[in-house]
């Protein structure tokens, strides 16, 4: 029934985006505080017509339900999330465009590293379990796992580049700087990109490394494995060609649920390398208060959580006929 | 089928094994050991650390230069306001360690509510509670704390107020990590409650006259209170987790400073760029030592406590 397994995951993808845009909309009117002050907070010279025009505008003067609410649904389809204080004049969604290339750059390469890396150790020391990997690897990654990104982010920058100064201490590019040309321009972007993203890549690895490691020892004791050793099969053939594709099913859907806390972790990489993406606007907006920033930020990743965990059920769905029924 | 449960009884494996046997068990096992001793040190500072090191350093009473490196006076050295850092650590470990507790608590208590009424009322009730709970899961919760925090704080007003000794500001971080953590607890709940409903000791206490409620806190509660305890000590170690993330990104309080802040604090005054390593690192140690003792714990227990983990290593 492939059809009913895609229509329920869409489904249940659109509730949850309408639940996360409910939450907002609550979240706004529960601020202290009428919701014009709000909106127009940091508006110089506000005349009465500006106060009723953002009235109209916002549906202010109608019932908060449904007038108020559909007009706040309508507005955020459009891609209408209001001003910020902060940035004056600027719009929510013009602020967040500026600052999602550097999270997507920082956080796409990390996680594409950490699964990697954590998939390998994983299923190396599932698979000699008890060996020396096994024991130095799980604590190792347990040690990370039990460790704040921002901590990592922090020994690395005084290690690296306090102490050895082998890579510059903060910013996406070298502040002020005049470069002959985009090679060197690009240069000095991977430079300030190596501790950022080896402080996101460790961050991961560790708990992806716990799951596939678990994952591949349960996969060893199934039946199938047993009977390809039975069979004579070589060691390496029934890792790679028997337990590896059935263990990393599990670590598709778990990668998927982790996306949510790994963004707790981005927000604090990105303040402690001072590198512009969206964490540091969450903590710019948190500071100054700025609602509307904070709540775009929140919609943004939370819609994006939650197509990546749709994508993740659909390639599950693909791999794995049992989950489809 | 065994005789226990042929009586109506409750599963083995389920039911409380005795609390000195438990502690035996989990001792006997090098994570428990591990675990437990690291918590052992560190609730032994947070419950007397005046008399440690005597009580909490402020700028007005601070003892030392700025950001000096460890001495014979300062073992840890001092911060951008002179306060030996040695004093702040010890200190924090009582104000982590109580938020991380009660944020637990809350957790706890909700995931818990939520898992036992859903898998024992069913039905639509349990359809709209487990839709609100996956949604909860798959949310970047953090971010929705981020912004609950300051509204909450700006709600309950006045930051002077002390509950257990605790600032407001800090209980409003308790009560944000309960909302938005809450959800794996009553999955895990609700799913042991799902099969502890069609057992017979139920059907016995119904066919006797017990409403819904009676059952769920006097049948249903002690059976799964295990699961609740090994969840809760998982929990704990996210709780510190996240309190340490939310004082990181400036929603801690300065006046009664934990790990988070202590780390937040340094990274304000450029410690690591100054190559003040004295700063973080003891605070950073500690989270790192706290988070990875409960984990050990927490699993251990997981693997003695949750009958679907039984019999497996």
């Amino acid at each position: 029934m492939k059809v009913g397994y895609l229509g329920r995951r869409l489904a249940s993808a659109a509730v949850t985006i309408v639940l996360i845009a409910i939450i907002n909309f609550i979240l706004f009117r529960a601020m202290p505080g009428s919701p014009e002050r709000v909106l127009l907070h940091g508006t110089p010279n506000v005349t009465p017509q500006i106060l009723q025009q953002t009235r109209e505008r916002w549906g202010l003067d109608k019932p908060v339900f449904p007038d108020q609410f559909v007009a706040y649904v309508g507005s955020t389809i459009r891609g209408d999330l209001g001003f910020s204080f902060l940035a004056r004049g600027q719009t929510v969604s013009e602020v967040l465009a500026q600052r999602i290339w550097p999270t997507v750059i920082l956080f796409g390469l990390g996680e594409m590293l950490a699964i990697v890396l954590g998939l390998a150790l994983g299923a190396y020391s599932g698979w000699r379990r008890g060996g020396a990997v096994d024991y130095v690897g799980n604590g190792i990654s347990l040690i990370l796992y039990s460790t704040p990104y921002f901590l990592l982010g922090m020994a690395f920058l005084l290690l690296f580049a306090t102490t050895l100064h082998w890579f510059p201490t903060f910013g996406m590019l070298q502040a002020g700087a005049q470069y002959p040309g985009l090679w060197e321009r690009f240069l000095d972007f991977l430079g300030h990109l190596v501790l950022p993203l080896a402080t996101v890549a460790f961050g991961l690895v560790g708990q992806y490394a716990i799951v596939m490691r678990s994952s591949i020892v349960e996969t060893l004791s199934e039946d199938y494995v047993t009977t390809a050793r039975a069979m004579g099969l070589r060691d390496g053939r029934v890792l790679r060609r028997h337990a590896l594709p059935n263990a990393l099913l599990p670590t598709v859907s778990l990668v998927a649920i982790n996306l949510g806390y790994v963004v707790a972790g981005a927000i604090t990489v990105e303040v402690v390398f001072n590198w512009p993406g969206l964490g540091t606007l969450a903590v710019e907006a948190l500071t100054a208060r700025d609602y509307p920033v904070l709540q775009g930020v929140f919609l943004l990743l939370g819609v994006s959580v939650v197509i990546a965990n749709l994508i993740a059920d659909l390639v599950y769905g693909a791999l794995d006929p049992r989950v489809r029924t | 089928m065994t005789a226990a449960s042929i009586q109506g009884m409750a599963p083995r494996g389920t039911r409380w094994i005795g609390r000195g046997a438990l502690i035996r068990r989990l001792l006997r096992r090098p994570e428990g050991l591990i675990g437990l001793s690291i918590l052992v040190v560190f609730v032994f500072l947070a419950a007397i650390p005046n008399l440690i090191v005597g009580p909490l350093q402020t700028a007005v009473t601070a003892t030392g230069g700025r950001l000096t490196p460890p001495s014979a006076v300062h073992l840890f050295g001092t911060d951008e306001l002179g306060r030996d850092v040695l004093n702040q650590t010890v200190h924090g470990a009582r104000i982590s360690l109580a938020i991380g507790l009660l944020a637990t608590l809350v957790t706890v208590a909700i995931g818990a509510v939520v898992g036992i009424v859903a898998g024992f009322i069913g039905g639509w009730l349990d359809a709209i509670l487990m839709r609100i709970t996956d949604f909860f899961l798959v949310l970047p919760t953090f971010v929705l704390a981020l912004i609950l925090t300051p509204i909450i704080r700006e709600l309950v007003g006045s930051a002077t107020t002390e509950v257990f000794g605790i600032r407001m500001t800090l209980i409003v971080i308790v009560i944000v990590i309960g909302i938005t953590s809450w959800s794996s607890t009553a999955r895990i709940i609700r799913s042991q409650t799902l099969s502890l409903r069609e057992r017979a000791f139920v059907d016995r206490a119904r066919s006797i006259g017990a409403g819904s409620g009676h059952i769920m806190r006097r049948h249903i509660l002690p059976n799964v209170i295990n699961l609740i305890v090994a969840n809760a000590v998982l929990t704990f170690a996210g709780a510190v987790l996240t309190e340490t993330t939310l004082s990181f990104v400036g929603l801690g309080d300065p006046f009664q400073p934990s790990w988070g802040q202590l780390l937040e604090a340094a990274r304000a005054s450029g410690a690591p760029g100054l190559g003040a390593w004295w700063y973080f690192v003891p605070p950073g140690v500690c989270i790192v030592l706290v988070v990875l003792a409960f984990t050990l714990v927490g699993s251990a227990l997981d693997d003695l406590l949750n009958p679907k983990r039984q019999g497996r290593r």
